[in-house]
């Protein structure tokens, strides 16, 4: 069922708001039931005693549920990811900067 | 006044701490700290912040009212009374600000001068009016300041803790605790209904947790004290949107765009809607209007090819997704579109 862009984008808004998000530094736009997440995904609140390690794997599945809500809303059809810092490769999430630093090995 | 020590408020405290460590020269970080600390009772250290925001921002209200409130806890009369008479002069409809000064005047022995301010608060506001009446102060369309009224009035701790509930209402709302956050805003609102802006906190509050109807509420009580307040059409265009009532949304997304015609984004939101009712030329010509604002507005860019290309219009609509392509090559969505019409 086709569903309006707008509507897409109310729900959007209103979900990254219920994320642990920070949704100032992102971006976001529906083209035909394509949304497309632009800008630097950045967490509003994790836990300060975390290492990096578990605070990527906190922001990775933070990212894989974020994918999965908004499939989930009506009329989405795809989710194109165009982030700064964290780029998605064969289905896995990988921080941009790291993987840059893997090239450079 | 008594301290909070709550959890929450003590974490709130402490992140806030940390931001004006890293970010001294923003007045709206002091201006926060100094009144969480003033919630604290640290008034000494509450007063040294309110006055670097001033420093930074010497037309920040907020901060102007929050030190007036912060004279009057520590008894310094002369200099709470400056400040509000002098915010008074400047708004003098402002009803808050006439409660405030006739509790003041109650607080220094001036009757007649409190009696007049309260007789202007409820002329300006009609919520003071209840309010009176409820304490005991208006009775028979007159006022009564006898001593029990009086000492009634006397006990009100005004502010800022209607600035301190809006303050921790919004970081709980942030934090997903958005019944605390409801409640937080409540009694910012019941403090000083006359802002109109924690009406529209409670507002979007509301439509975060889903309760649409309260939100429509809310954001509209703001726009009846405030009717030039743009992103309070844009909320309730959002939450008409989330309801499935695009007329309404489409009403006042054009409100908010009339009223803050520079902001790209709800130019851009105003042509979904246009593009979601089949009026294409309008979305045309408000994706136009976002992109003159923001050349690099790339959702814009490919809703607007893709409106050309609904339109038959194959050259506009290929000159659109090669300037998306130049910015972002990895597109595969616009590549295939553009190969689709080359």
């Amino acid at each position: 069922m086709l569903r309006e862009d707008f509507v897409i984008q109310a729900n959007i808004r209103r979900m990254l708001t219920r994320t642990d998000i920070d949704a100032s530094q992102i971006d976001f736009g529906t083209v035909r039931g394509v949304v497309y997440i632009q800008g630097t995904f950045q967490l509003s609140r994790f836990d300060p005693s975390w290492d990096s390690d578990k605070a990527n794997e906190f922001a990775v599945n933070t990212l894989y549920s974020l994918e999965k809500k908004i499939r989930r809303i009506l009329g989405v059809s795809d989710v194109i990811f165009q982030l700064n810092n964290w780029e998605k490769e064969k289905g896995h999430w990988f921080h941009a900067k790291m993987t840059k630093e893997d090239e450079t090995k | 006044m008594k301290p909070r020590r709550d959890p929450i408020y003590q974490h709130i405290l402490s992140e806030i701490g940390r931001k004006v460590q890293i970010h001294p020269n923003y007045a709206d970080l002091q201006n926060q700290f100094a009144l969480l600390l003033m919630v604290e009772g640290d008034m000494e250290r509450a007063e040294i912040h309110f006055l670097r925001a001033l420093r930074l921002n010497p037309k920040y209200r907020e901060a102007i009212l929050n030190l007036g409130f912060l004279y009057m806890e520590t008894k310094r009369w002369k200099k709470a009374e400056e400040i509000f008479l002098s915010e008074a002069k400047r708004r003098p409809r402002d009803g808050f600000l006439h409660h405030v000064l006739g509790i003041l005047y109650l607080q220094t022995g001036r009757q007649k001068e409190a009696a007049a301010r309260i007789c202007k608060a409820m002329q300006y506001h009609s919520h003071y009016r209840d309010y009176y009446r409820k304490k005991g102060v208006w009775q028979r369309g007159t006022i009564h300041l006898d001593p029990k009224a009086e000492s009634v009035l006397k006990r009100i701790h005004l502010h800022p803790y209607a600035q301190f509930h809006n303050f921790v209402g919004l970081n709980l709302a942030k934090r997903g605790k958005f019944a605390q956050a409801v409640k937080e805003l409540k009694k910012a609102e019941g403090l000083n209904p006359d802002e109109f802006i924690f009406r529209a906190n409670l507002g979007t509050v509301y439509y975060y947790q889903g309760t649409y109807s309260k939100a429509i509420q809310e954001f509209q009580k703001a726009l009846k004290i405030n009717p030039l307040y743009g992103m309070g059409y844009a909320n309730l265009s959002y939450v008409y949107g989330l309801m499935g009532r695009t007329r309404e949304a489409l009403r006042y997304m054009n409100k908010a765009v009339r009223l803050n015609p520079p902001y790209a984004d709800l130019h851009y939101n105003l042509a979904l809607l246009y593009n979601d009712r089949k009026q294409y030329r309008k979305a045309v010509l408000e994706l136009k209007k976002a992109l003159r604002i923001n050349p690099d507005y790339l959702f814009a860019r490919i809703n607007l090819g893709v409106l050309y290309e609904d339109q038959k219009r194959w050259k506009e609509a290929r000159r659109e997704y090669r300037k998306i392509l130049r910015i972002t090559p990895d597109d595969e969505h616009v590549r295939k579109r553009l190969e689709r019409i080359s």
